[in-house]
């Protein structure tokens, strides 16, 4: 394979994405199944090999440069794939009513742009690609047309730009430090001013993650842009890129060590994300929320598992991360499906699906029984993983840990017993099951689930454990040894859960409100109302505070216009009325101010 | 070549007034248009033309001398533009032939008295030629027998006459004290330290009668009503040149060259200086008619002339000079921007004449230039005048006056822009009826002007240069 090949994985879809912007709309899905399916296949030709190009140096250090190795051959593998699979959904999804303009344009751009993110070997050439996906998430999300959707697409366009933002001056402060931006160049440990840096590099990584608290936008744009993008976007793409580049960062560019304080952070945004998401993912009352506040807690696990910097943690955080690509596209995939057929999520109008689409209310089980950690999913797997390196860390973090899972186990009971069991609806009569383009999709991620499930050891050493090379001290992992205590202690926790969706459901009546009594439960229930009420949403508070400021600011600034156009105006009038009353006109009033005027200049030029 | 600027005009009033009829058709008007020109051009060109001339021919008959400095020069020239203007808008404005033939007349005799008051180089002779001058104003007010133009000249005569009154007792106390009232004999007085209290009070009466005669305030009575109610020609004469030259330019000789002023009396100057700027530019806030706001504005621009006086720094008194002349300049402008509204509508009453910019595109434009320039507006002369005196008041020490001259800047763009805004830049009102077009002659001074204006703007440092080796 000549090194030039690199350049095709990028420059393919993003000219296929240009030219998808022009061809008529009824070619559009097909072109880009046919490109995403080239590009698969491509990187697929090209696993696991090694290779480098430069295509050209700007100055000032930047150049770019491709770098392609087993890492970033796997991710643009998972990234081709899971494009290919979208797309492939995508056919039937979209009709003549909800198509929208330019979607699968984007679709290839965000290919493509991450494409070059994940290959570039220069920490500036990565950030332009970076900044692309910026601009295509905010077309994506704003592809409806809706007044909501463009506010979302904005409020996304915002976060994640002042994240891109803090990253920027990450790239700039670790370019300054190392005297290269070559990522293969740099190494650097995470202390004084490039602790700093990390951080901020972290910071963009962790926010394209979409940890907290950078994550706000994806609860909105669930409810806001297409379902696609959702599936696509923050369940697949994101994940990979961020957590990709985090990986990056801790293992290449700085090397994070265990036990260390910037390491404890890590941990500790790890294992807040996964409880508070997931806290608030238990009380959604729809299929696309719940899910994607789950998409933001899973991103928890895998910080957890990289900031923990054993090889144990890492690895099981990256299998966290494919697995979780794996099974929050098929999850969302099959909201797709229930929303086509019923045209709502909203759970309180759904129920007893599992007849009427059999094949997605097993897709479904698959998948939410692989993210409640259940054996011998893929899941499981991953979280033993990170459980296993947490417990070595402190015993807080496997709680937290061990709390989400108990938690996301329970919202799936929750959200599976409300959507596809009980009672099947007299509106929904028409729904029957989804169409096969959608189906594929879904059950092909279902079976790469078990797969994985089944075949960990296998994925684990051919896909992962290459990546610690070089990095970490690799003969400290071989492959997964199953730990009985913890596996029986996870099992006894989704037994706990299992048995406390059976109380909610006798409690509070139907599956659906399984989980009020924890809503409802008064230490909880404030905090709740106060987050729908957007209180902890750093965009709103900031928005709330730039108000408040540019309130502020006007009333100064009416305050100055008083001086002006009241004070001293005011003054000079009252002095100009004065001064022209006294203009009586009378020559004997002029006559007296003159022989005054004469006796006061006698006067003070005599003293 | 100094009394040539005496005999010529007194010469052309000689035969103007004799018995022949066809002189008193539009000859008259050519031909002290003509003089005019040759004041201008021979005070403008003197260096050059110097050589040529004569000596003088005034010696043979009168025993008085003249000196020909730049000061004097400035002035002359100054003279022969706001003269030549006056004259042409009073072509285009004076009701019959007869008031027209009595304008030329008494401008030449007015002319006279300037031109003999900017020469002289003695107390007395300086005291007679302000009164000619003073004279033939007194019948320009009343030229026309409005009776309100008759109440200004009441005023002024009676100011006039309390000013006199002054400076003859003055005049009697310099003779008691120095004997010789000579420019030169009463430096020599002043040098020698003799009968000091004397001359101070001397000082002191002169200094009174001539604020009186150049308007400060609060001398300032009579100026309003005698700029505004006089008509369109006379007003730009008086306020464009003949008080600046019976008032200011005396000050600025005297005060300046001639007598030796203590700092007690600076800062009482100064002060009076100040006064003026700031109250009348509050008082023509007030004004509803536009001749009176430039008349209550010209007091307020003498004041800056009088407090850059009182500085006494050279800088300060290059500024006074600059100012002197950009001012003659511009509020000429102005007061002819006000005789073609006057000239067009009837009336220059803010109230009643609004948003005719677009029927008065020259004037409008014009008297945009003139109404900047007064507030001190960069590029336009009364910019660099204004920043000379500032600088020399601030190097001097005196920054609170720096500052009152400053900020009194803005009062007077509040008030012009009032102005403009209403009479050129409003809404037309329709039902105001044209009494006719306005002039050629008009709109020519109006560009002239303005033209000058900006021209002197331009070439600041090329005047500066020249005003420099004066006085710098």
């Amino acid at each position: 394979m000549p090194d030039t090949f690199l350049q095709f994985l990028v420059m393919v879809p993003i000219c296929a994405g240009l030219l998808a912007l022009g061809i008529p709309r009824r070619l559009k899905g097909f072109f880009a199944l046919l490109a995403s399916f080239a590009v698969l296949a491509a990187s697929f030709l090209i696993f696991g090999k090694e290779s480098s190009l430069k295509l050209g140096e700007i100055g000032f250090g930047i150049a770019l440069n491709f770098r392609l190795y087993h890492f970033s051959s796997f991710i643009v593998a998972a990234v081709s794939a899971f494009t290919f699979f979208s797309a492939l959904y995508c056919l039937s999804f979209f009709n003549k009513s909800n198509n929208p303009r330019q979607f699968h344009a984007y679709l290839l751009l965000s290919m493509g742009f991450t494409n070059g993110a994940v290959l570039a070997d220069n920490l500036v050439a990565m950030l332009f690609f970076w900044e692309g996906l910026l601009l295509v998430l905010f077309a994506l999300i704003s592809q409806s047309g809706s007044n909501a959707a463009f506010k979302t697409a904005i409020k996304a366009f915002v976060i994640v730009g002042i994240s891109d933002l803090c990253m920027m001056a990450g790239i700039a402060l670790t370019g300054r430090l190392a005297g290269t931006l070559n990522i293969t160049e740099i190494n650097l440990m995470p202390q004084g001013l490039a602790g700093i840096a990390f951080i901020l590099l972290v910071i963009g990584a962790v926010s394209k993650a979409g940890a907290m608290p950078f994550h706000t936008w994806i609860p909105d744009a669930a409810v806001d842009a297409p379902l696609p993008f959702m599936a696509y976007f923050p369940a697949a793409l994101e994940k990979l890129l961020g957590i990709y580049f985090l990986s990056r960062i801790c293992l290449d560019l700085f090397k994070l060590q265990a036990g260390s304080g910037l390491s404890v952070l890590l941990m500790s945004l790890g294992a807040i994300t996964i409880i508070l998401a997931v806290m608030m993912a238990l009380v959604q009352k729809d299929y696309k929320r719940l899910l994607s506040y789950h998409a933001i807690s899973q991103v928890g696990y895998m910080i957890l598992g990289i900031g923990t910097a054993l090889p144990v943690g890492i690895i099981g955080g990256l299998f966290h991360m494919l697995n979780n690509a794996l099974y929050k596209s098929c999850l969302f995939f099959t909201a797709g499906a229930v929303e086509k057929e019923t045209g709502t999520t909203d759970l309180a109008k759904l129920g007893g699906l599992f007849r009427k689409m059999p094949f997605t209310f097993i897709s479904f089980s698959i998948a939410a029984v692989s993210i409640s950690g259940m054996p011998p999913f893929n899941g499981f797997f991953s979280k033993e993983l990170i459980y296993d390196a947490a417990l070595e860390r402190g015993m807080i973090f496997y709680l937290a840990a061990l709390a989400g899972s108990f938690f996301t186990a329970a919202s799936f009971l929750k959200l599976g017993s409300a959507a596809f069991l009980g009672q099947s609806r007299q509106e929904h009569k028409e729904a029957r099951e989804a169409r096969p383009t959608m189906l594929i999709p879904m059950i092909t991620l279902a079976l790469i689930c078990i797969l994985f499930g089944i075949f960990n050891n296998l994925a684990i050493k051919k896909l992962f454990q290459p990546v610690l090379l070089g990095s970490l001290q690799s003969n400290h992992f071989f492959d997964f040894h199953t730990n009985i205590t913890l596996v029986v202690i996870t099992l006894l926790v989704l037994l706990g859960a299992f048995i406390h969706h059976l109380i909610g459901v006798k409690i509070n009546g139907s599956g659906l409100r399984a989980v009020d009594h924890i809503y409802h439960f008064a230490p909880f229930h404030k905090i709740y109302v106060w987050q729908e009420k957007k209180y902890f949403d750093p965009y709103e508070i900031a928005i709330k505070l730039g108000r408040r400021i540019s309130d502020l600011l006007w009333r100064i600034d009416r305050m100055i216009d008083w001086v002006y156009d009241s004070l001293v105006t005011g003054l000079v009038y009252t002095f100009s009325r004065t001064i022209h009353r006294l203009h009586s006109g009378y020559y004997v009033v002029y006559l007296i101010w003159a022989l005054a005027g004469a006796f006061l200049v006698m006067l003070f030029a005599f003293k | 070549m100094a009394s040539v600027f005496i005999l010529a005009p007194f010469l052309l009033l000689i035969i103007l007034n004799l018995p022949f009829k066809f002189l008193r058709r539009g000859i008259a008007f050519w031909l002290a248009a003509g003089l005019l020109l040759i004041q201008i051009l021979s005070s403008a060109l003197h260096q050059r033309i110097a050589a040529h001339i004569p000596p003088d021919l005034l010696r043979l008959f009168f025993s008085f001398k003249l000196s020909l400095d730049t000061l004097a020069l400035v002035m002359l020239f100054t003279i022969g533009i706001v003269a030549l203007v006056a004259l042409l808008v009073a072509r285009a404005t004076m009701a019959t032939e007869r008031h027209k033939f009595n304008f030329i007349n008494l401008l030449l005799i007015s002319l006279t008295g300037m031109n003999t008051t900017v020469l002289v180089t003695d107390l007395f002779s300086l005291y007679v030629f302000i009164e000619v001058t003073a004279l033939s104003v007194f019948v320009l007010m009343a030229i026309e027998k409005n009776k309100f133009a008759i109440e200004g000249t009441f005023k002024y005569l009676i100011l006039s006459m309390i000013a006199s009154i002054f400076m003859l007792t003055a005049l009697a106390f310099f003779l008691l004290s120095c004997r010789d009232i000579s420019f030169s004999g009463i430096q020599a007085a002043f040098s020698a330290h003799s009968n000091v209290a004397l001359l101070n009070v001397a000082v002191m009466l002169f200094l009174c009668g001539l604020f009186i005669k150049s308007g400060a305030v609060p001398f300032h009575g009579w100026v309003p009503d005698a700029y505004s109610e006089a008509q369109a020609a006379v007003s730009v004469l008086l306020a464009g040149i003949i008080t600046k030259v019976a008032g200011v330019y005396v000050l600025l000789r005297l005060f300046g060259t001639v007598f030796v002023v203590s700092a007690n009396l600076q800062n009482v100057i100064m002060f009076v200086g100040a006064a003026s700027i700031v109250l009348a530019a509050l008082a023509a806030f007030r004004q509803g008619d536009m001749k009176r706001m430039l008349a209550y504005s010209s007091i307020s621009q003498v004041g800056y002339i009088i407090l850059a006086l009182g500085c006494g720094t050279p800088l300060a008194y290059l500024g006074a000079v600059w100012h002197f002349f950009n001012h003659a300049i511009f509020k000429s402008l102005l007061f002819v921007n006000s005789a073609s509204l006057q000239k067009k509508f009837g009336s220059t009453d803010m109230a009643i004449i609004t948003g005719m910019g677009s029927q008065l595109p020259v004037t409008s434009a014009t008297s945009l230039v003139g109404l900047l320039s007064t507030a001190g507006i960069p590029p336009l002369s009364g910019f660099w005048s204004k920043l000379l005196i500032i600088i020399a008041l601030f190097s001097a020490g005196k920054i609170a006056y720096a500052a009152v001259a400053l900020l009194t800047g803005v009062l007077t763009l509040a008030y012009f822009l009032f102005l403009e805004r209403n009479v050129f830049f409003m809404r037309t009102d329709m039902t105001l009826e044209s009494k006719g077009g306005v002039p050629l002659s008009i709109k020519l001074c109006e560009v002239l002007l303005a033209a000058i204006t900006i021209a002197v703007g331009l070439g600041f440092p090329f005047i500066l240069k020249i005003l420099h080796y004066t006085w710098l």
